[in-house]
């Protein structure tokens, strides 16, 4: 029995449990601050499970300490009963209409302006768009120098508007819904915006609701609804709800209904709500099984009745809808460094140009008064007097701040919003990809971050999860040791029961909507009753599993009329395998209510009162149900971990059957089988009278309730009977060992952090094929620090000595392993707690980096966290965390790329991802295929646009090294502004999108290839480099070439300023086509259609009278010269970059370029062979 | 909650493509876009290609390089430096007084023809050391105000040759005002060598720039004379040597052309020139020189573009042979799996 299993086993039943399950959720909310809760709520007893480190104990006491303080009355909230008036007295709550919408239309201009000035870049173009304003430093024309900048905010603005806009709407379609709301003694239909809290609010089946309420009343005589949360947390199971007893009889509309309850502040905590009410002179206790959140919709119940408590922007669902979590990528960290390169190399450019500027004046005072093309003095009208000149010292500042306004570009703004753009792209393909869609849970893959898709091409370190993320968590009942007796024969579903177990009721059968495989050994004890001893143990092992639990049945029509399906909903997958295979075997549960429930066993239908149920903790680890026969015996059965099943288990009665129990239990779970252990006692009427008044006490306590209740529980479940234990088997996920091998093969470490056993886990390391039996295990499992370090000491050695041996036939790191034994490293949570936090981190770091595969086994939550951060805080690899479930969450957060599997767990760990996905196995095709991509994409796209924006600023500022450092240009302003806009921004930002290295088959067969973002090979300092001297050329010969060409001749600026434009266009896109790998029609259509757009917009500008340049290209165009220059400087230019190019990749090739080649020219031969490798880890099921 | 899941075991019956489409199926609808499997030509440097790229550019440049030489050689060029030689010798340690004097700046020189010039002889002025590009001087102009009459109070942009005597100038600013003003008559045997000074300037800037209804007033009225002075009873469309002067040079070494001869001219023929050194860039040390140019295809006389030329495709030639010959040397089979890295250097041996 393993502490996760059991975690998913009872996760949620009822929100008591469940808020234990999600505290690390709630506390860590709580610590973010945002909305901090005042109360920790009962349910943080369990606290002390997620905690790692030494402060374990702390914690309990903390979290005790809390949970009995009461509500103050300074933080808490009166709602008087169906007097809306009253309640809001104060004008101090909130009413039910929201607004999602970040703007309305006056504030739109001035808060989106302000938040989209939140980026660094867009001040940078801010000041220089500014400083261009005063009249000394005009550069360019006013609208000319606004245009880059005002274009990029009317973009987002544009996006932000319609996002808001479409936000509006769905609020004003929010708003205008209707619901029944209780006015003068009669229900009527009121808007949902209308609704006020304290007003009593009836809801009916399949509706959703419309604020946070207290239910009073439900259609069920017990009180108990049934609501879906899908809208929420995303699981789709049914929740139940209780109104409380004292209510529960009232009519709202005969009976006058008042009372006062008090409840916490609003907080975001879904799991938590605490409260009591004061009806009728009796205070009643409300916690979060008493409360429907808005959002949720009501199933399986006629109707309900309820007060409102929180409305609007108050509700749970509106104070947890928070955006995705912001992350930045490690390439755009990188660029950053750059960027202040550039910074340098801007602030170089224009020192230069300053500094000649004031040599010039220097040399030349004497003669500025009358320069013909300085005209220091003005002597028109009223004497001399000096014309726009402020002095020697002031022309030098000023010459270097225009130079800044003229070189400003060399800074890509453009850059970030390509990125973005390409992004947006990349995610699309990401999304719409097949091959990445899970047909089992009909999802697609998610991108939930923006801004980290070319981390994908990086990781190092993937973490994964065991449960739910290797395997699928569909659970399904493989065999049962009953009475120390093993029935492990089902494995097949044999003819004669096809069907399964069925039951006729009113003529209409009744079947379990999920088959199970049985044992025909056991189903025939089963169905022989209990008359004999076996037969007797066997029947209270299954009554057992049919009762102890909080599965609800619900009856569906089937497409048979004369069929109906019984599905079991439950929030754990272990109890519905459970229950389905207890209906299998003639112990079908029909119907639970809050007070009994019904099984029709063998036929035979049997109503048994349920006096009591304890919700599963996960400090006790087992869960137990008091069941009243009808022969008014009263018998306590109990499911739990082996471990804290068999610590109150009667050691002293049939110490046999507990010896095989446990033999059994330990190959179960080395079979990687999931185990629970039963057990039950008889109690007798004044054992049961002594535990029925102090769970009475208990429940109605206001204080500390949930300890209260651990403790009745605990004296209660001991001395227990053992029934048997089964055997759950929790399937590989489909394609999971061959995408581990694939990710291995790619030189990524494989960790995983699971909560089960450490058996269980290692059982489930074979058949994933993480460990295989070459590895060499090195165990840690100790019960002290000292222990620790010792071991740690003796494990290091030993791999040091594995390492020493695998050091001289392997020098590339883990990427070969043939022929050496790699270690695999075991470690469990309870040496975790001494090493994490301490100084044996770092031997625990080195140990796991030798290491090839890693398994941290019963890790609690936050450990999984630490662990995370353990080697994300000593490398810089980049980390990718896996999971499912909510015990993932704070991994995916703490990891660089954060991915969530949306499976059966609920959706908390997609919430928190970056991305989402259905199965594994997708991981294979996002790292390896599309990491590799967006990487290779997103690198060169930096570097081309560092490149294509120096080129730009290096002609501006030769032409200015020949205007006497007056920074004139001969582009005219509005080329050059135009340039990163129309120009040359549309092909890169397509080249990122859609440019491929290599084919996706490649890439999945040669997973080493992967390496290549790992080792950063798109994206380095040295290549940053060797593009800036490249760049230095291209920009000499652009400018150089026409200069001596046109030296001494009758060439004017405009002229020759269109000649630098075209050539640098042409020049940037030419350098980009080179690169280019794939050319399909889309890149033909940006490269070539830039170039034509070029012209056509040069044609314009010079089409202009009012510009100088009127005229101009058409005058150049007509001679040879032109063109002949043209070609020169292209070909020129591009020369030096293509011999190196073509150097490389024939003498020094890297992967990536032999592959491509073997792609070329190999395609045909081997094709078949990879269709067949690739077949499992892609689309067709391999079972 | 209450879709007919095919239970696990049952999944393997449905591959990708029989699945019947299922109602609110997300699946990604499948295209060769989506799946950026678009058709592509994926472009591989194999050394075939990459060799004949490199003799296709010498192939192309050599000839280029060769016939733009010759047209560059075929031009005939007479140029003479003036600027010191006209200043009378005593003068020369003050060149400036000299040319702000009243003094007679006329000067003779004599040209001669070293080769047969063939009609048009383009004649030029060339300014050395003239930045007609600083930004002061190019942002000194209205065009409004060139362009339409009813805008000539638009000398806002103009400073400091903006007003004179209270009144807009027109042409204004400091481009008109520095207008040149040497002059230039070519005799040869005595006889009068007409120069055409029509058509000089772009006819674009004639129709559309400079208005044929606008016509100068208050120029050069100012203390401080610039250059020419402009007739004022003929309209700025018809004043070619202001057009061609305010198409501002691009570099501070620049030629304007002057006028057009009309008629061949024979080898060892001397021309006259009688000039009016009026213009003043010694207080700049600029230098001044007249030059006489037939033309080609390619323009004037410049070798810089066909030695370019050869040289790009020199060297193109020279790395096609060195790249046959390091191919022939040491080859490497394309796509080759053993060069892959982690084909290199197997892990145990």
């Amino acid at each position: 029995m393993d502490s996760e299993s059991i975690e998913t086993f009872y996760s949620a039943e009822s929100a008591l449990s469940s808020s234990s399950r999600r505290s690390n959720f709630s506390i860590r909310s709580k610590a973010s601050g945002r909305n901090s809760i005042r109360e920790v709520n009962f349910g943080d007893l369990g606290s002390k499970a997620v905690r790692y480190g030494s402060r374990g104990a702390d914690s309990e006491t903390y979290s005790l300490n809390m949970s009995q303080k009461e509500i103050n009355d300074e933080d808490a909230r009166l709602v008087h009963i169906n007097d809306p008036v009253q309640t809001n007295e104060r004008f101090e709550f909130s009413g039910n209409s929201i607004r999602t919408g970040k703007y309305s239309i006056l504030t739109f201009l001035p808060r989106n302006l302000f938040e989209q000035f939140h980026r660094v870049a867009y001040i940078y173009f801010l000041v220089i768009a500014v400083l261009n304003q005063l009249p000394q430093l005009a550069v360019f024309g006013r609208g000319v120098s606004i245009l880059p900048l005002a274009f990029v905010l009317l973009v987002t603005a544009v996006k932000d508007a319609y996002e808001d806009y479409r936000r509006h709407r769905s609020d004003r379609i929010e708003n205008n819904r209707l619901a029944s709301v209780l006015v003068n003694d009669q229900f009527q239909q009121k808007k949902w915006k209308n609704i006020e809290v304290g007003e009593i609010i009836k809801i009916y089946a399949n509706e959703t609701i419309p604020c946070d309420m207290v239910l009073f009343s439900t259609s069920d005589p017990t009180g108990v609804a049934y609501v879906q949360t899908i809208n929420l947390d995303g699981e789709s199971n049914l929740k139940t709800r209780y109104a409380k007893q004292e209510t529960l009889v009232k009519i709202p509309e005969k009976d006058k209904l008042d009372g006062l309850i008090k409840c916490e502040k609003p907080n975001r905590n879904i799991y938590g709500f605490q409260a009591n009410m004061e009806v009728d002179g009796k205070r009643l206790s409300l916690g979060p099984s008493n409360i429907i959140l808005r959002g949720c919709e009501l199933k399986n119940t006629a109707w309900a009745v309820g007060v409102a408590v929180y409305a609007g922007r108050e509700t749970k669902v509106m104070l947890n809808s928070s955006g995705a979590p912001s992350k930045r990528s490690r390439l755009e960290t990188h660029m950053n460094l750059e960027i202040i390169f550039l910074s340098l190399f801007l602030i170089a450019l224009c020192t230069v140009v300053s500094v000649c500027a004031a040599v010039w004046l220097r040399r030349h005072r004497d003669e500025l008064d009358y320069l013909p093309f300085y005209r220091r003095k003005n002597f028109s009208d009223d004497g001399e007097e000096n014309y726009n000149y402020s002095g020697w010292g002031l022309e030098i500042c000023f010459t270097f701040l225009m130079s800044v306004i003229v070189f400003q570009v060399m800074i890509p703004i453009s850059l970030y919003i390509s990125m973005e753009l390409v992004r947006v792209g990349q995610a699309y393909f990401m999304v719409r990809d097949t091959q990445m869609y899970d047909e089992s849970s009909n999802s697609r893959f998610q991108c939930r971050a923006l801004n980290i898709n070319e981390d994908l091409g990086q990781i190092k370190y993937v973490f994964s999860d065991k449960t739910g993320t290797l395997t699928e968590n569909k659970m399904e009942f493989q065999c049962a040791s009953i009475w120390g007796v093993d029935y492990s024969g089902g494995k097949a579903i044999s003819l004669d029961q096809k069907d399964g177990y069925f039951v006729k009721v009113d003529g209409k059968v009744l079947r379990p909507k999920m088959k199970v495989k049985t044992d025909p050994e056991l189903l025939q004890l089963a169905r022989n009753g209990k008359e004999t001893e076996e037969g007797s143990h066997v029947h209270d092992f299954f009554l057992a599993l049919a009762a102890c639990n909080t599965i609800v049945p619900l009856i569906i029509d089937s497409h048979d009329p004369n069929v109906k399906l019984i599905d079991y909903q439950g929030e754990s997958p272990d109890e519905q395998a459970l229950v389905y295979a207890a209906a299998s075997y003639g112990f079908m549960l029909i119907e639970r209510t809050s007070g009994h429930i019904m099984i029709d066993i063998q036929g035979e239908r049997r109503r048994f009162n349920v006096l009591g149920l304890h919700e599963f903790d996960s400090d006790r680890k087992r869960m137990s149900v008091i069941l009243g026969f009808p022969d008014k015996s009263v018998k306590v059965f109990v499911k739990g971990a082996d471990t804290s099943m068999f610590s109150v288990v009667d050691r002293y009665m049939n110490k046999n059957v507990i010896r095989t129990t446990e033999a059994h239990l330990y190959s179960y779970s080395s079979l990687g089988l999931r185990t629970l252990v039963v057990g039950m006692r008889d109690l007798s009427t004044s054992e049961f009278e002594e535990w029925h008044s102090a769970f009475e006490v208990a429940s109605t306590a206001l204080m500390g309730r949930a300890s209260l209740l651990r403790k009745v529980a605990s004296n209660i479940e001991n001395n227990l009977c053992i029934l048997g234990a089964s055997g759950i088997e929790d399937k590989l996920q489909q394609g999971v060992p061959e995408a581990i091998e694939s990710l291995r093969t790619a030189g990524i470490k494989v960790w995983v952090l699971t909560g089960d056993k450490q058996e269980t886990a290692i059982s489930i390391g074979y058949s994933s094929k993480l460990l295989t039996s070459k590895m060499t295990q090195i165990i840690i499992n100790s019960r002290s620090k000292e222990s620790c370090r010792k071991s740690l000491e003796d494990a290091v050695i030993m791999s040091k000595k594995l390492t020493t041996i695998s050091d001289t036939t392997n020098d590339t790191g883990g990427t070969s392993r043939a022929g050496l034994t790699p270690a695999a490293l075991i470690i469990d949570g309870t040496s975790l707690v001494y090493i994490l936090d301490s100084e044996l981190e770092e031997s625990l770091f080195q140990l796991a980096c030798d290491c090839s595969v890693v398994l941290c086994c019963r890790v609690a939550p936050l450990q999984k966290a630490g662990i995370v951060a353990l080697v994300k805080k000593r490398t810089a690899d980049m980390t990718l965390a896996i999971g499912d479930g909510a015990n993932d969450v704070s991994m995916i957060q703490m990891a660089d790329v954060g991915v969530g599997i949306s499976g059966q767990e609920g959706r908390q760990a997609v919430m928190a991802s970056d991305f989402a996905m259905g199965q594994f196995r997708f991981l294979v095709p996002l790292l390896l295929v599309h990491g590799h991509w967006n990487y290779q994409r997103m690198g060169y796209m930096v570097l081309y646009n560092f490149y294509r924006n120096a080129v730009f600023v290096l002609v501006l500022f030769w032409y200015v090294l020949f205007t006497c450092f007056s920074l004139t240009t001969a582009i005219t302003e509005w080329s050059s502004v135009l340039y990163s806009i129309i120009y040359t921004s549309l092909p890169t930002i397509v080249i990122g999108i859609l440019d491929k290295d290599l084919s996706r088959r490649s890439l999945l067969k040669y997973p080493q290839l992967y390496g290549a973002g790992q080792r950063q090979e798109c994206y380095n300092k040295k290549l940053f480099w060797i593009t800036m001297i490249d760049t230095l050329w291209q920009s000499a010969v652009a400018f150089f070439i026409p200069l001596l060409a046109y030296w001494s001749s009758t060439i004017d600026a405009s002229s020759i300023g269109d000649l630098w434009t075209l050539a640098v266009v042409i020049l940037v896109n030419l350098h980009l086509a080179m690169d280019v790998m794939r050319w399909n029609w889309l890149t033909h259509a940006a490269i070539w259609g830039s170039i034509i757009a070029t012209f056509i917009c040069v044609i314009i500008i010079d089409s202009l009278p009012f510009l100088v340049g009127y005229w101009a290209i058409f005058e150049i165009a007509k001679t040879g010269l032109f063109w002949l220059c043209l070609l020169a400087i292209i070909v020129a230019a591009l020369i030096p970059r293509f011999v190196v190019k073509v150097l490389y990749q024939l003498y020094v090739p890297s992967d990536v370029q032999i592959v491509r080649e073997t792609e070329k020219f190999q395609t045909q031969t081997e094709s078949g062979a990879v269709e067949i490798e690739l077949s499992s880890i892609l689309d067709t099921p391999r079972r | 909650m209450s879709s007919n899941t095919p239970s696990s075991s049952a999944g393997g019956v449905g591959s990708a493509d029989s699945a019947a489409p299922r109602r609110n199926s997300k699946r990604p609808k499948y295209s060769k876009f989506t799946q950026q499997e678009l058709p592509a030509c994926k472009p591989i440097l194999t050394p075939r290609w990459v060799i004949s790229a490199f003799m296709l550019v010498s192939i192309v440049f050599i000839p280029i390089g060769v016939v733009s030489l010759f047209a560059s050689r075929d031009v005939v060029e007479i140029i003479d430096r003036y600027e010191t030689e006209c200043v009378p010798e005593n003068l020369r340690n003050n060149k400036v007084s000299f040319i702000q004097s009243d003094a007679n700046k006329t000067c003779t020189r004599k040209l001669r023809v070293k080769k047969l010039m063939k009609q048009p002889i383009y004649v030029y002025y060339q300014l050395d050391n003239f930045y007609q590009n600083h930004r002061r001087y190019v942002k000194s102009r209205s065009d409004s105000q060139l362009k339409d009459n009813s805008s000539w109070n638009d000398v806002s942009s103009c400073k400091p040759e903006d007003m004179s005597n209270g009144q807009a100038i027109v042409p204004c600013g400091l481009i008109a005002w520095s207008l040149f003003n040497d002059t230039y008559n070519f005799s040869l045997n005595n006889q009068q060598l007409e120069v055409n000074k029509r058509g000089i300037s772009w006819k674009s800037d004639r129709d559309s720039k400079f208005g044929n209804d606008v016509f100068p007033r208050n120029f050069q009225n100012g203390t401080l004379i610039g250059g020419k002075t402009l007739d004022p009873t003929v309209p700025l469309s018809k004043q070619e040597d202001l057009i061609v002067w305010m198409r501002t040079a691009a570099l501070p070494t620049f030629r304007k052309l002057y006028g057009k001869i009309e008629r061949d001219l024979q080898a060892n023929e001397t021309i006259h020139v009688t000039l009016e050194n009026n213009y003043n860039t010694y207080s700049f040390n600029g230098k001044k020189k007249l030059v006489l140019s037939t033309t080609s295809w390619l323009g004037g006389k410049n070798d810089f573009l066909g030695i370019a030329y050869l040289t790009v495709g020199g060297l193109c030639f020279f790395l096609a042979l060195s790249f046959t010959v390091v191919y022939l040397l040491k080859p490497r089979r394309l796509g080759d799996p053993s060069y892959l890295s982690w084909n290199r250097n197997p892990g145990g041996h």
